[in-house]
């Protein structure tokens, strides 16, 4: 059986480096990888830890916690990620909401409404390696000092 | 640092209606190779937000965040020809080759050392050991060993996903009992950076990870599962065999003569006057047990002053010591002059040149410690 930590927990000790950004919405990127370590009673548990020790194959966790830390509600949020060139999307991370991704940077959607052309011409529906975007809408305003998380998984090329 | 709140619902579905997104596959063109991401590549992750207040759309900007890629360490070592080489007793200089494959996410030296220990089930048979043992890398990359050409003793600076060909050269002991000599290439993953020298081999990191350095991984596999190799040690190997192929057996050959019959006294005490028949008997023989000689070949120029018989010549008959212990047309199976008989299973061939007066039998195979006899005869002019 293994067990998986809340996120947030661990986010309070590793966005310590939160931006110091103007606006109200404060966006905070962390890179994490998952440590398996055996608990005492024989399961297995996943920690989310900084990436000290990472190589190509590797499965790293990207999380964007957003706040409102200002005084009125903030409306249309959206949360863009274009993904370093070196990453390839895998999914949403368990917990998180799925993002919409994108394979150009301009069109976005679930993964199975995206096509990719080929260099014949062709196309062929996208996969998660060809995923350059990934992005999340607030369906609702973001109330003044409220905060939430989106994670998703990925793996170093 | 701060309470958890609630990760707001999304607007799901709602970009179901655009239109399809088309990228094309260049970004493949810029892809790494099977190595991965290269060692020491800063990994930056830096995302965007938009949003709006009273209605004036405003955009916020994450922090950056990054990892270094760590170095895997990985290689491949494989025979670089299809079986063993075939080696004389006593030849100097054979070639084995062999190919490294450098599958780190770096460029990477790559120490080189050989191994004759006998590794079990791998090579049966390994009854000695070369010398003079040399390993070069292929220089010039054709791939085939050239003396004073090919020097270099370790693979300088190969890149990611790239292979280099090394050979080991060595003698061959001058020893008849010599079969098969097992040699193993070992390579060793080292630092790269000095195009000039040799890096140090690499050492895994134990120290506990810093983001910012590059931390070496052991991702190599044990690559012979015969208990030569470990996986983990940034290490890998490949065996040939040195397998003797020529070798030189103790052959010897002896003539004997005997008048069959002369035109006074017949066959009762035969004199060697002119009309007598003299039938000539050659005995080859290998005398190291065990080592077959192949395609034996005898010639015998008759003796001056004396006529072949035609079709006389056969093959095959039973000797004991340097004498054809028969006589006459059954010691041997008969061959024909012009060589078109062949002694079945056996093989043996033989033929008459009536110009240049030899006799030529040919012994395709003569099994270590055994004979094998063939007479003709003449007559006395």
């Amino acid at each position: 059986m293994i067990t998986r930590p809340m996120i947030a927990a661990v986010l309070a000790a590793t966005a310590a480096a939160a931006s110091a950004a103007a606006g109200p919405l404060q966006v905070t990127s962390s890179i994490l990888v998952e440590s398996r370590a055996a608990a005492a009673d024989g399961t297995t548990r996943i920690a989310l830890v900084k990436p000290s020790k990472v190589t190509p194959g590797d499965k790293v966790i990207f999380v964007l916690a957003y706040r409102n830390t200002g005084t009125q509600p903030l409306s249309n949020v959206v949360l863009d990620n274009p993904l370093p060139r070196q990453i390839a999307y895998r999914s949403a991370n368990p917990g998180s909401p799925a993002p919409d991704v994108s394979v150009d940077g301009k069109t976005f959607g679930s993964l199975a409404t995206l096509r990719v052309r080929s260099l014949d011409g062709s196309t062929r529906p996208a996969s998660p390696n060809d995923v350059t975007s990934v992005r999340w809408r607030l369906a609702s305003p973001l109330a003044a000092g409220s905060q939430g998380q989106f994670a998703f998984q990925a793996v170093l090329k | 640092m701060y309470a958890k709140g609630v990760i707001r619902t999304l607007m799901a579905g709602t970009a179901a209606v655009v239109s399809l997104g088309i990228a094309t596959n260049t970004a493949s063109a810029q892809a790494p190779g099977p190595a991965g991401t290269a060692a020491g590549t800063s990994v930056t992750n830096t995302a965007q937000a938009s949003y709006s207040v009273n209605g004036v759309q405003q955009s916020a900007t994450s922090n950056t965040t990054s990892f270094v890629v760590d170095r895997k360490v990985n290689l491949t070592v494989i025979a670089n020809q299809p079986n063993n080489t075939q080696v004389a007793i006593g030849q100097t200089a054979a070639v084995t080759t062999f190919k490294v494959t450098n599958n780190t996410n770096g460029t990477q030296d790559f120490l080189l050392s050989s191994s004759q220990t006998p590794i079990t089930n791998l090579f049966t048979g390994d009854n000695f050991d070369v010398t003079n043992i040399h390993i070069y890398v292929d220089s010039n990359g054709n791939g085939t060993y050239d003396a004073g050409t090919d020097t270099v003793t370790y693979i300088n600076e190969l890149g990611a996903d790239q292979s280099a060909v090394v050979f080991i050269v060595a003698d061959i002991p001058n020893n008849q009992a010599n079969a098969l000599a097992g040699i193993t290439l070992i390579a060793q993953v080292a630092a790269g950076g000095d195009t000039a020298a040799q890096g140090l081999p690499l050492a895994a990191s134990v120290a506990p990870n810093d983001d910012a350095v590059v931390d070496v991984v052991f991702a190599d596999n044990d690559s012979d599962g015969l208990g030569g190799d470990v996986a983990l040690n940034g290490q890998g190997r490949a065996s040939l065999g040195y397998e003797i192929t020529t070798r030189n057996v103790a052959l010897s050959v002896a003539k004997s003569q005997l008048v069959l019959n002369d035109p006074v006294n017949l066959a009762l005490s035969p004199k060697a006057i002119p009309g007598a028949v003299v039938q000539y008997c050659l005995i080859v023989n290998n005398g190291t047990v065990g080592t077959p000689a192949s395609n034996v070949v005898l010639t015998d120029v008759i003796p001056a002053n004396t006529t072949y018989v035609t079709n006389s010549l056969s093959i095959g008959a039973i000797a004991l010591g340097n004498t054809c212990l028969l006589t006459g047309i059954v010691g041997g199976v008969p061959l024909a002059d012009d060589g078109s008989v062949t002694v079945p299973v056996l093989n043996y061939t033989g033929s008459f040149n009536t110009n240049t007066k030899t006799v030529n039998a040919t012994i395709p195979v003569l099994l270590g410690g055994t004979s094998v006899a063939a007479t003709f005869r003449v007559t006395i002019n």
